[in-house]
Parts: structure tokens; sequence; C-alpha cells
């Protein structure tokens, strides 16, 4: 399968800066992006970091974990253990930085990161920007958002309804630059022709329901269109924040060769 | 002999006894301990008698054997023991206990400082999590937390072509399709790679339409809904019942 991902980001229209970060490299199979915590304390330049890091520890290809890693991960595949690995290096990255820098102190960031090998996707987050396949013109979130009120959801606290109208919803449980180490979720699926992807920062979903997501995703012609009409929404639905998404959207190499030589019979081809 | 106890995060999916031959675990049905995940290959460990103790073997494994959090080759098993493939850890019980030690599956530990700038984002540091999650949970109907992660839930076959009388979901998305790689692979000609889709939510599981529409109970699925148990699925020619304890 084949591939295609576009990025858009945009600092929206209140905030007086862009404090979220994103990488694309298909190179290096990589697709990741980072939201930097809002207030005083530099989440550019955390979010920054993060994306820096995660690229340039994936380039070194160092098998042996960090110390103090959760190198054992046998529930996923090398290539998302290399991404977890990698995401490890950024948090302490930050976290170094916030130490020896006293106007960085308290500095922090999520991070929501992909690399697709054949059909298999990896994903590894921490934070609440979020992950989500759209398969069957239906939006499925992938990764569960490490937020008290996503907390209080699994607890059977509340209702997903009410979560998404709570006060609190900002609140974190982790985030990248807080501690030495942080715990990184991780998980791969396996991925069906037709599916596309979508990694976003809060920004996306606190002014642009599910539901209207899903209808830019299937009417986008391309997913440059896409990743731009969706940060688009957003600004126009308020654009209370950063916001920042890459689009990825595959299709089989047979069906791109065949359509190159038959353009005529493009939507006959199986 | 000792026991083998097959665990999917806390939840027990099965008990195989070791009094016989060799016992396989991979992806594909055919193994003894049958593991449904992508990290896992289809034929990926084998767990076998020698000398009267037992043994586990990687059978070049793309991911590798991991025993007590050390990947191995090869190694010998003894009592309180624990083998993780893929999501699942294998116990070994040598003293036919019945019950699994209470070191379990590693539990999270959000370990974030509070951020100093208290602006729009805060991080929560355990203790703090804690108290307002009691807070929280004090002022509504329940007294207490309920356990944060929902069971396991399984498909069980009631007729159709397909593999196996069971099926555990243990992962994000199960799919019901023809691919090779689905979890309830369809058999014929005229099945879709993705005929319908479970996913699991913070709140439960869910089931949604794929390239066909489903039924839950005699009514079509449009839009995912919340999978009770017991509810009776079906899609292309197959009836599955969802069930899930509490």
């Amino acid at each position: 399968m084949h591939w295609d991902a576009a990025a858009c980001t945009d600092k929206g229209l209140i905030r007086p800066i862009n404090e979220d970060s994103y990488r694309i490299s298909q190179e290096q199979n990589l697709f990741v992006l980072s939201d930097g915590l809002g207030g005083a304390a530099k989440g550019e330049v955390a979010s920054a970091i993060a994306v820096e890091a995660v690229a340039a520890s994936l380039n070194e290809r160092t098998s042996t974990g960090a110390q103090g890693s959760f190198a054992t991960r046998p529930e996923v595949s090398e290539d998302t253990r290399s991404l977890v690995r990698a995401i490890e290096v950024a948090n302490r990255k930050i976290h170094d930085e916030a130490m020896r820098d006293s106007t960085c102190r308290g500095m922090g960031a999520t991070i929501v990161a992909a690399r697709i090998s054949g059909r298999r996707l990896g994903l590894a987050h921490v934070g609440d920007s979020r992950a989500y396949l759209f398969r069957a013109d239906a939006l499925e979130q992938l990764t569960a958002d490490h937020s008290l009120v996503a907390e209080q959801v699994r607890h059977g606290l509340l209702t997903h309804q009410q979560a998404a109208t709570s006060e609190l919803q900002s609140v974190l449980t982790r985030a990248l630059g807080m501690e030495e180490t942080v715990e990184i979720d991780a998980d791969e699926i396996e991925l069906f022709p037709g599916d596309s992807l979508l990694l976003c920062s809060d920004g996306l979903t606190r002014m642009v329901p599910e539901a209207e997501i899903g209808a830019i995703l299937a009417q986008a012609p391309d997913v440059r269109v896409a990743a731009e009409q969706l940060v688009h929404r957003a600004n126009e639905r308020g654009g209370h924040d950063n916001v920042t998404v890459i689009v990825i959207r595959g299709s089989e190499r047979s069906k791109r060769w065949i359509a190159k030589f038959f353009p005529w019979g493009r939507s006959n081809v199986i | 002999m000792p026991i083998l106890i097959v665990k999917f995060e806390g939840s027990v999916l099965k008990k195989v006894l070791t009094n016989g031959g060799p016992i396989t675990i991979g992806r594909l049905p055919d193994n003894a301990i049958a593991i449904d995940n992508l990290a896992v290959s289809n034929r990926h460990a084998q767990i076998s008698s020698e000398q009267g103790h037992l043994v586990i073997k990687d059978l070049d494994s793309l991911n590798g054997t991991f025993v007590n959090n050390q990947r191995v080759k090869q190694s010998s098993l003894k009592d309180g023991d624990v083998v993780m493939v893929g999501k699942h850890s294998i116990y070994i019980d040598g003293n036919d206990r019945g019950e699994v030690p209470a070191s379990d599956v590693k539990q999270p530990a959000p370990n974030a400082k509070e951020a100093r700038s208290v602006d729009e984002t805060l991080v929560l540091d355990t203790e703090k999590r804690r108290r307002l999650m009691q807070e929280i949970a004090a002022t509504g109907e329940r007294s207490q937390i309920a356990p944060s992660r929902i069971r396991v839930a399984t498909l069980v076959r009631v007729k159709g072509r397909i593999e196996e009388a069971e099926y555990p979901l243990t992962g994000k998305l199960t799919v019901i399709g023809k691919s090779e790689m689905a979890t309830v692979r369809l058999r014929g000609w005229f099945k879709p790679k993705v005929a319908a889709q479970i996913s699991r939510r913070d709140d439960g599981y869910y089931l949604g339409r794929g390239d066909k529409v489903p039924n839950v109970n005699g009514s079509p699925v449009w839009a995912p809904i919340l999978l009770a148990d017991g509810d009776v699925i079906d899609v292309c020619g197959v009836q599955l019942k969802f069930t899930i304890k509490e």
C-alpha cells in the first residue's frame, strides 16, 4: 500500500503564538505532532524539542533501550518500540532543558506519533493529542486521552457527554517533560485499503465535532485539501487554540499502477 | 503438572494443562494458545516438558518472547514465572493453586508534576489525581471508584462459516471480514475485507458497520452502537453472540 500524507498547522484566532510542532518524514516512516502546554512556560520550546528529538532518535537507530526504558514491549513490533524509545528520549530532553533553563521550568508537551509498515500502523502517545482512524465513513479514536475527564469516563464516573462539556477537560494526567521518565501508551492495528488516518492536537477536536471531521475527510479529494479544510473549520468555529493536523490516506499500489495505464477504467478496478 | 494461565489485562482467557506434548503459541488459530495480535508471529513460541520441568523456546519470532520482562530465546519456566507474548500474559501455576500472584500486569503510574504555569493546561500528580477522583466519586451515585479497565468481551459463534467457536476481543479494533488478517475471518467469494468492526472504547465495546451493515438483535446498525452482554450480531451470513462479564 502507498500512503499520502499532508499536514497543516495554525496558531488559531486567540492564542498569540503557535505552540504546536509537527514532523512528517516518509523516509524515516514517521508522522508526529506535539502540543506544548499552554501558559507562560515555553510550550513552543517543549513541542519543538519533542518532534526534533523523536526524529533524531529514530535516525540514530540505536537498538538498545535507554536506561529505565520500557524496552520490553512484547505487544508491539520493533518499529513501534523504536518509536516508544524515541519518545522516552524526547521526554528526557525536555525535562533536562527545563531543569537547565529556569525560564523553561515546568514546560511540557503532549505527543502523538505514528509509523506505518506495510499494513501495520504503530502508534505511541502521551497526553490528549489524538490519532483517529477513518474507515467506512466513521471516525474511530485510536488513542486513549491522558486527561482527567477521560480517566473519569474510564472509571465510570462520567459519561462521554459529560466529559465533553466538563470545565476540567484540559487537565492532563501525563505529559512529556514533567518527570525524568514517562509512561507512554503504544498500540498497533492493521490498516485496510481506503483507510485514512488523522493525527491532531486538541485545538481541532475542541472546536469541530467528530461528525464534521468525518464529513471533511469523506469528501476531500486529497490529503492536502483535507488538512487545510480541517484547520480552516477549526478557525471558523472559533479558533480558540492552536490547531495541527496530519492526514494520511492509503491506496493500493496495484490500483495506482493500473489507473496509470487504464485511466478510463479507474473506477472499475477491483 | 503445572497449569498455564493465559490472561489478558487481568482477565483469565483460558487455562492449559501441560501434561501432554508441546504447547504451541502463535497467531494462527491452530496453535494451542492462539493470540490475535499484530506483533505475534504465526508460530511464535513453544512450551514443552523436558526432564520434568517446563521449557519455553522462541521459534524465531519477529518480536520476541519475554519471560519475567526479559527477552529469551530459550528458558526454563518455574512456578510464578510470567511469559509475555503480544499483550497476553501466561502464568506458570506449578502448585495448581488456580490463582495468579498479586504482582500482575504493571499498573500505569502517572508521575507527572503539576506544571508551574497555572494557565489552560494543568498536569496532575498521582496524589492530587486520586484525591480529585474520590471527591468526584463521592458527590455522585457511586461511593467508590469502579475498576478502570473494562472487562474483556468475547464473540461466540452461533452459526456461519468461521473458524473458531470463540473470539476474545483483546484488540482496539476487531475486524469481521475476509482479509486473512481479520480476527473473525469470513469464508466465501464475495465477502468484503471489512464487513463490520468492533472497537474497544473507554466505556465499552461498540459495533460499527464496514462495507456491510450488520444487525444487532435484528436491527441494522448504521452508526456505532454500544454492545451489551447477550447481544446477537448478524453479518454476512454469520451470527455471533457478544458476551461480557461484569
